[in-house]
């Protein structure tokens, strides 16, 4: 999934201070999972707003809407007629959400209510963590299903470097080598000898580096 | 959006399903937990017209099928209804008659427990009832069978009148059969008769001795002695003949008549023993003795007066078609009993003397027989019938639901409509609790019940079992796990994010591969935390369900019409409080409005944030004791997420010292002087900057 936290409070008090008739539109899939941004996070978000309002004395009002999914263009514009009553929406969606809103409603004002973190798994409830950068050409295959992209901080495809202390990153004592842990699953797998096969230097162009990704499935598309 | 509520999943609660009127416990048991005592009377109430009588003498297969006893010890179903029925508020209760009559007349004969239902039921309906009691006082069994010890007869006479209070005629003295025969009755105008004679003859022992000696006597004659304030005499040692509750009420009945020594003899073991076990455990302790396997087979006499009880040691053989084994004698295992009286108590029958005159009613095997077990209707045309005199002796509650069968019955055929076959009896077996979830549920030991010490009891026919105090029929009822009021899941809506399976406190919600969540709704016990957590809102509860709480708030806050600051205090169930307690902080607090919840873990930080937006100055959330709460660790991610609450509330410009968690006293709802220090300090933090 990819995982979304709130911005702070203090920060979309800022942002929204001018609304007049402000929308909190939620998105009930991954920024629900993420307790960031489904129907619960937005009745929390939106009482939390009017209280401000009132005791800021700014006047306005502040409507509540959730939607399954803000980076699909059929829901976004279900929602059309209430995003008309508004002045501006602030989106607890993923910024392609965000995006998709204001591509779909050009006139409103559309802001951020999250921050998107990264596409991860859940360790536990309320605990996730980074699994993939959306690299665009995966070579998990080559180590052990662990990505370096993603989980190394030097994102090296050759070995760790001489900051990996007792299976430990030295960027925190808290953050796994993901090096190690590559080299310990290979030998678990008996597999240790594709270290031996060097990775040549990576295009980047598939992850963006290249401008713009898009996608089109000619055998998909209509 | 709006949420539409998930499907109710069928209502299998175990203690429903087991009541012959399938009462739903639940439903007045919860009401007792919210110290809402005169509505749990109510809910009672509206279905059984004998909610005290019920209260003490039920067999309460409700509390054999509760869930509660797979974990501990099943809730005390029984004494919580005799509290519900013996408190003041009971008073208050009106039923509403309807506005018209329907004109039709109702003979009711006979005005034991069946009889006084469908007279209730059927004056409820709008017939004109007359109940026919062949006895000078009303009740049947329950008046001349039920000793008062178990029964007090005022307790009895006042439920009888409430029912009679609806405008029911009544006519004692009068024998069906003899004194009045069906065909009269069509005479004078009455459309449908039911017949509830009961079973009021004893059997034969069929042994020597039996029909010569005066000292030998049928329970039910000795016990309607006894309840007619008779006093009969009782013999120094009293043999009593039979395992069931009528031997139990014989014997308890006789050392209270002051015998000096009772025998019970009942002819198999204690396992097979059909009176109940409560009532058993009782009589031996008050001296009853009771010789197991053993049979008697010759009465001895001495110028015509017993001397002595031959009797034979059992063994027992293989199970008859009823599964119970059957006694076989062992050769030269004779003995004799010194005892000066005995009491016949093998069951009763129904009297047929009176029956000659009424050739229609069909009998078989010595019972009225009904056409249909479900409607009740006799081969005579509008005759319905039942109770014991249909089944053969059997429970109080069996009787009532003869009696509502048959007034639904009657109120069809009056209406010249079909009769319904009511449901079939529901003995639906209680589905067993996996073994995890019994670990992971707390355990809160049953109430202790109060009873007269032995030896004031052996005095007279006092009651023996006192009423349950508030505090610990709240307590018993704050025990109740809440069967199929729990978690549903709205499919449409869950986006299987599987946080409801990672709240739950005791596992209970699993997923498929396809993350398809099932929620059994049996073992789910309501504690809530999956309602509150589920970030799409797909999951709802019945009990204490986040809409009403909602709603509580809002309407809470709204309706506080006072000077001063206003505070929302949200108060946990399960703390040691009363509603004397609940009474006097309304009184003395005007400023808090209570919210009353099944648990402060149901809280969310909206809730707090909807209680400042709503107009609140203040919020407090009053904890339970912590060994009072059954989910004490969900209760500690309360703390958490009202960390989390805090945040947002300063975040919008509220002062921290707005927003509490307290703890409640050992006994009562809040700390006098906490409370009053928070009061004040809205006072010093001025009217909310919200308001």
């Amino acid at each position: 999934m990819i995982t979304l936290e709130q911005k702070k409070l203090d920060e979309i008090l800022d942002m929204t201070k001018r609304c007049k008739r402000l929308l909190v539109m939620g998105c009930e899939t991954c920024a629900a999972m993420s307790f960031a941004g489904g129907q619960r996070q937005v009745a929390e978000l939106a009482s939390a707003i009017r209280i401000a309002k009132k005791t800021s004395g700014d006047e306005g009002e502040v409507l509540e809407e959730t939607i399954a999914r803000q980076c699909e263009p059929e829901f976004v514009d279900l929602s059309g007629d209430k995003v008309s009553e508004c002045d501006a929406v602030l989106s607890l969606a993923c910024g392609a959400g965000v995006q998709l809103l204001a591509e779909r409603f050009p006139d409103k004002i559309v802001l951020p209510g999250c921050n998107t973190t990264f596409l991860g798994v859940t360790e536990e409830l309320g605990v996730w963590s980074e699994r993939c950068a959306g690299c665009g050409n995966c070579i998990l295959d080559k180590t052990a299903g662990l990505c370096p992209i993603a989980r190394c901080a030097k994102q090296l495809l050759n070995g760790p470097c001489g900051g990996s202390m007792n299976g430990k990153c030295e960027i925190s004592k808290d953050v796994d080598c993901v090096w190690q842990l590559i080299i310990d699953r290979l030998k678990r797998l008996n597999r240790l000898e594709m270290l031996e096969e060097i990775f040549p230097v990576k295009d980047w162009s598939p992850a963006g580096h290249g401008g713009p990704r898009k996608m089109v499935r000619e055998d998909v598309k209509s | 959006m709006d949420n539409e509520t998930p499907a109710e999943p069928i209502d299998l609660a175990p203690c429903k399903l087991a009541c012959p009127i399938l009462t739903d416990a639940r439903e007045y048991i919860q009401l007792i937990a919210e110290r809402r005592f005169d509505e749990a009377f109510a809910a009672i109430r509206k279905q059984n017209p004998l909610p005290g009588v019920c209260g003490r003498i039920c067999t309460h297969p409700c509390e054999t099928a509760c869930k509660r006893g797979q974990v501990d010890e099943p809730i005390a179903i029984a004494a919580l209804k005799r509290f519900s029925s013996d408190g003041p508020w009971k008073r208050q209760y009106k039923q509403p008659l309807p506005d018209k009559s329907t004109g039709h007349k109702v003979a009711i004969i006979g005005s034991g427990p069946a009889g006084l239902a469908a007279a209730h039921d059927l004056a409820l309906l709008g017939h004109h009832v007359t109940i026919f009691e062949a006895l000078p006082i009303l009740g049947g069994m329950l008046r001349v069978g039920v000793p008062a010890y178990r029964l007090p007869k005022k307790v009895l006479e006042e439920e009888i009148q409430a029912i009679l209070d609806l405008g029911i005629e009544v006519k004692t003295g009068v024998r069906i059969g003899q004194d009045i025969k069906l065909a009269d009755l069509a005479d004078e105008g009455y459309k449908a008769v039911f017949v509830a004679i009961g079973a009021h003859k004893d059997r034969k022992l069929g042994i020597a001795g039996e029909d010569e000696l005066a000292e030998v006597v049928s329970a039910v004659s000795f016990l309607r002695a006894v309840n007619q304030g008779e006093n009969p005499k009782v013999g120094k040692r009293v043999a009593v003949i039979g395992g069931g509750n009528t031997a139990i009420d014989s014997a308890r009945s006789a050392l209270r008549l002051g015998a000096e020594a009772v025998h019970i003899v009942y002819r198999r073991s204690r396992e097979e023993m059909p009176a109940a076990q409560e009532e058993i455990e009782e009589a031996i302790r008050e001296g009853s003795q009771i010789a197991y396997l053993t049979s008697p087979f010759e009465i001895l006499g001495q110028d015509g007066k017993v001397s002595g009880l031959k009797c034979i040691r059992n063994e027992l053989g293989e199970a008859d078609p009823g599964g119970r084994r059957s006694p076989k004698p062992v050769p030269g295992s004779e003995f004799t009993l010194d005892v000066d009286m005995v009491i016949a108590a093998i069951g009763q029958v129904l009297d047929l003397s009176f029956l000659d005159g009424e050739p229609e009613l069909g009998q078989r095997e010595k019972r009225i027989h009904v056409e249909d077990p479900y409607t009740l209707e006799t081969s005579s045309k509008g005759v319905f019938a039942g109770g014991d005199a249909v089944t053969g002796p059997a429970t109080a509650i069996q009787a009532i639901s003869a009696g509502k069968k048959a007034a639904i019955s009657i109120d069809l055929y009056l209406k010249g409509e079909p009769l319904e076959r009511a449901e079939p009896d529901k003995a639906v077996e209680t589905q067993k609790l996996a073994s995890a979830f019994i670990e992971k549920t707390g355990k809160f030991p049953r109430c202790e019940k109060t009873s007269l010490p032995k030896d004031d009891r052996l005095k007279g026919f006092e009651e023996v079992e006192s009423v349950l105090s508030e505090d610990v029929a709240t307590r018993e009822a704050l025990r109740c796990l809440h069967c199929f009021l729990g978690a549903r899941v709205n499919k449409d809506r869950c986006v299987s994010c599987l946080t409801c399976v990672r709240v739950c406190p005791l596992g209970i919600p699993n997923t498929n591969k396809m993350g398809e969540i099932a929620i059994d709704p049996f073992a789910c016990q309501a504690c809530g935390m999956c309602a509150l957590e589920c970030p799409v809102r797909a999951i709802d509860i019945s009990l204490d369900s986040r809409a009403e709480m909602a709603r509580d708030i809002e309407d809470g806050i709204r309706r506080a019409r006072h000077s001063g600051p206003v505070v929302l205090g949200f108060f946990d169930l399960h703390g040691n409080f009363g509603a004397e307690d609940v009474r006097s902080l309304k009184q003395n607090y005007p400023n808090i409005v209570p919210v009353m919840v099944f648990g402060l873990r149901r809280i969310d930080t909206s809730d707090v944030l909807k209680a400042f937006e709503s107009g609140a100055d203040g919020v407090f959330l009053a904890a339970c004791p912590p060994d009072a709460d059954p989910f004490p660790k969900e209760t500690v991610r309360l703390k958490q997420r009202m960390e989390h609450a805090r945040t947002l509330v300063e975040a919008v410009g509220i002062h921290g010292g707005r927003f509490e968690i307290c703890h409640m006293p050992e006994e009562g709802l809040v700390e006098k002087e906490w409370v009053a220090a928070f009061i004040q300090n809205m006072g010093d933090l001025g009217q909310a900057d919200s308001a």
